[in-house]
């Protein structure tokens, strides 16, 4: 049974169309990723799982069955937008928030205090939220949108606001949850972190799921048409070999456009021929390419 | 029904813990502490003020008569037991203006208040009297030269009518009518066997208590429901708390928590009162003004409970409903302001109709819901409406209760989750066909 089924779900507001029919499946310890544009219906769907809003068309299911009241405690929920109390201290908001999804008082208690440890912050706990700096304000909420361990977390922007050091200890975290068993829906505008950790993607385009499936799939769906150079001396030239179509010169070599494969080889040989070789690589396309490539240039529209 | 529990206990538990509670409580204990000994503390000035005024006059050979009725008037308040008024007299100094010359000194040395001139007789068989002092004349001294006077102009009239001294106090004595309100039916009043009228100032003022505090209570209550919800909102909290409990309960445990911190203050207020009024010194003190707080109906009370629950359900929902709709907390103050205004409306019937609780505006407001907890409270405790309008009243008024709780509820779902500028009307509409609420 998978813990997390989206069917053909259509929401409409009014004239508008928010989310036109998507369906996805998260598996047991998946981490999902759900990209889109500003507006693309994400916060839509999200809300939809988290039975905020009602889906016109179509169904979600939990594990098998559709939205109870019951499956609220299994839901996990970290807001785009930070929510905690400011003028309430830590401990007082999370085991409030913990009993609302069902969790005794004792069991939330031990539950916190293992959570500031993870996260080195155990003085946080008699702690105002407006005393903390603001990435320390996104550890405690993380910690309230896992704290009463629930089956089904959804992350929305989960690595926002924080430094490099802390991104880290929350990916690890993040990763330490997927394999304990944890379904995730993941949804964040920085494409690295989803090829870090999401297996299937769906990317929406104007309420519409536009690519769909396996990140490796996708990655394979897109031609390599780059080739990025790194050499002793300097490579002139390269425009004139055939399948090359635009070369841009970086501090650290080359980036080769090429129109097929097969051109490759005949940059590979070019350059040999001129000067030694220190790095060689025929690029897959990133998730930022694919995004920008599927989302199109009406981005900006 | 749990989680209705945990969202009434959190809301509690943050109100009691704040500072902000604790500071309103104190100020208002302090204020009703003071308001209740005030009767005790004017005691304690009034004392002062037994002394009696005293008051100049200079003998003027040129006016005789009026000379005449000053000597009179003064052994008049002589003979007093505890005169107001003593009078002062000053020798001739030759002429009238220099006599004035000599009191106008007098008083500028504080040995007199004021002076009394004398003037030609007039037709009522006495001089024009004329007080003159720096400060105007208070009404006790001006009562108590009036009763002189009269007293010693009955005097003079009945001097030689051959009336015994008993025939004189008599005719001298003031008519005085008592008046008690009583019920000539069975009402929701109480008045039952008659009341005074000091047991009417005494209702009078505690249904004025009463009111004030069912007012500022819901008021106040209401306001904190509204702005927590606002901040709830804000601070996007209300997102994390909206997919964990049902939106009904949550709105409803805060109503509830907020219903049980602003019965505690209450509480809190009335033991103050309670305390003071019943402290020794405070005692005698209030028979002084005839103030007799047993005689207050305990029925007025549980009925002055009823009203506050009803009121303050009705109202807090509304604050509720309009909470949940604003985005940030500075637009929130324009937005309750209707309901603001509907309360004022409310209470400001009542305080134009303390003393004339029977009018038609009165009994018919009594019905209207957000009217009606304040103005029904105002008929039980001063004038004696039939029973069943009473109950008709508070029927009407659950029925207002069931059916704002109901609207604010499907305001509040939708509500919560709008965000940017205040919805109108029309959105809020379009977005709770679009939530399925």
């Amino acid at each position: 049974m998978k813990p997390l089924v989206v069917e053909r779900v259509h929401k409409q507001y009014g004239e508008k169309t928010a989310v036109n029919g998507i369906s996805f499946e998260v598996e047991q310890g998946e981490i999902y990723g759900l990209l889109g544009a500003n507006g693309a219906g994400k916060t839509t769907t999200m809300r939809m799982v988290l039975g905020l809003i009602y889906p016109d068309e179509g169904k979600i299911l939990y594990h098998g069955k559709p939205y109870t009241k019951e499956q609220l405690s299994m839901l996990g929920y970290l807001p785009e937008e930070r929510g905690l109390y400011p003028r309430v201290q830590v401990s007082d908001q999370l085991i409030y928030l913990a009993q609302l999804r069902g969790m005794s008082k004792n069991d939330a208690d031990v539950s916190l205090k293992q959570w500031l440890d993870r996260f080195e912050v155990p003085e946080y706990y008699n702690k105002r939220v407006e005393e903390l700096s603001k990435g320390n304000q996104q550890k405690i909420q993380f910690i309230a949108s896992v704290i009463h361990r629930p089956r089904i977390v959804i992350l929305d922007e989960a690595f926002s606001g924080l430094d490099p050091v802390n991104v880290e200890l929350l990916k690890s975290t993040v990763k330490e949850l997927r394999d304990s068993g944890t379904s995730m829906l993941f949804s964040t505008h920085r494409m690295e972190h989803v090829e870090e950790l999401c297996r299937n993607i769906t990317i929406l385009h104007r309420s519409n799921p536009v690519l769909q499936g396996s990140l490796r799939d996708i990655k394979k769906r897109y031609p390599r048409e780059k080739v990025v150079l790194r050499t002793e001396g300097e490579v002139t030239g390269l425009e004139g070999v055939s399948g090359v179509i635009g070369v841009q010169k970086h501090e650290y070599g080359y980036e080769v456009g090429i129109a097929e494969e097969a051109a490759a080889a005949n940059i590979l040989r070019h350059a040999l021929e001129r000067t030694t070789i220190h790095k060689f690589e025929i690029m897959e396309p990133t998730l930022n390419e694919i995004f920008i490539k599927a989302v199109g240039g009406d981005l900006h529209e | 029904m749990n989680s209705f529990w945990t969202v009434a206990g959190f809301t509690m538990k943050n109100k009691f813990k704040g500072k902000s509670f604790l500071i309103t409580t104190l100020i208002f204990v302090v204020i009703l502490c003071v308001l209740a000994n005030l009767p005790y503390i004017i005691s304690l000035f009034d004392k002062n003020s037994d002394k009696p005024v005293s008051i100049g006059y200079a003998i003027d050979a040129r006016a005789v008569e009026g000379t005449k009725i000053a000597e009179q008037l003064r052994n008049s308040y002589a003979g007093q037991e505890k005169p107001a008024i003593k009078l002062t007299e000053y020798p001739d100094a030759g002429s009238t203006e220099q006599n004035e010359k000599v009191l106008k000194d007098a008083v500028a040395d504080k040995k007199i208040k004021g002076y009394l001139l004398f003037g030609p007789v007039n037709e009522t068989g006495l001089p024009t009297v004329t007080y003159k002092s720096e400060k105007l004349l208070d009404e006790k001294t001006s009562q108590a030269l009036e009763q002189g006077i009269q007293i010693v102009k009955t005097d003079i009239v009945l001097k030689d009518s051959g009336l015994t001294d008993e025939q004189k106090s008599m005719l001298l004595s003031p008519v005085v009518i008592n008046t008690m309100q009583i019920a000539a039916s069975d009402g929701a009043g109480g008045a039952g066997n008659g009341k005074t009228e000091a047991q009417q100032g005494v209702d009078m003022g505690f249904v004025t208590l009463l009111l004030m505090l069912l007012f500022f209570g819901i008021m106040i209550s209401g306001q904190m429901i509204a702005s927590e919800i606002t901040a709830e909102k804000s601070s996007r909290v209300m997102e994390i708390i909206v997919t964990s409990v049902s939106p009904l309960k949550q709105m409803f445990g805060k109503i509830f928590g907020m219903f049980v911190v602003g019965l505690t203050q209450i509480v809190i207020y009335v033991a103050v009162v309670f305390i003071n009024i019943n402290l020794p010194h405070n005692n005698s003190a209030f028979l002084q003004y005839d103030i007799d707080l047993s005689k207050v109906d305990p029925l007025l009370l549980v009925y002055g409970l009823l009203f506050y629950v009803m009121g303050f359900l009705i109202y807090a929902t509304l604050f509720a409903a309009v909470g949940s709709i604003v985005s940030r907390t500075e637009d929130l103050g324009q937005a309750v302001m209707p309901i603001t205004m509907l309360s004022l409306a409310g209470f400001y019937i009542t305080t134009f109709s303390i003393s004339n609780p029977d009018t038609m505006l009165v009994k018919v407001t009594s019905f209207i819901p957000f009217f009606s907890p304040f103005v029904m409270l105002l008929r039980v405790g001063l004038s004696n409406p039939p029973i069943w309008q009473v109950i008709v009243s508070i029927g009407i008024l659950l029925v207002s209760i069931y059916a704002a709780g109901w609207v604010s509820a499907k305001i509040y779902r939708t509500g919560v989750l709008l965000y940017g500028k205040r919805p109108s009307w029309k959105e809020l509409r379009k977005a709770m066909k679009a939530y399925k609420v």
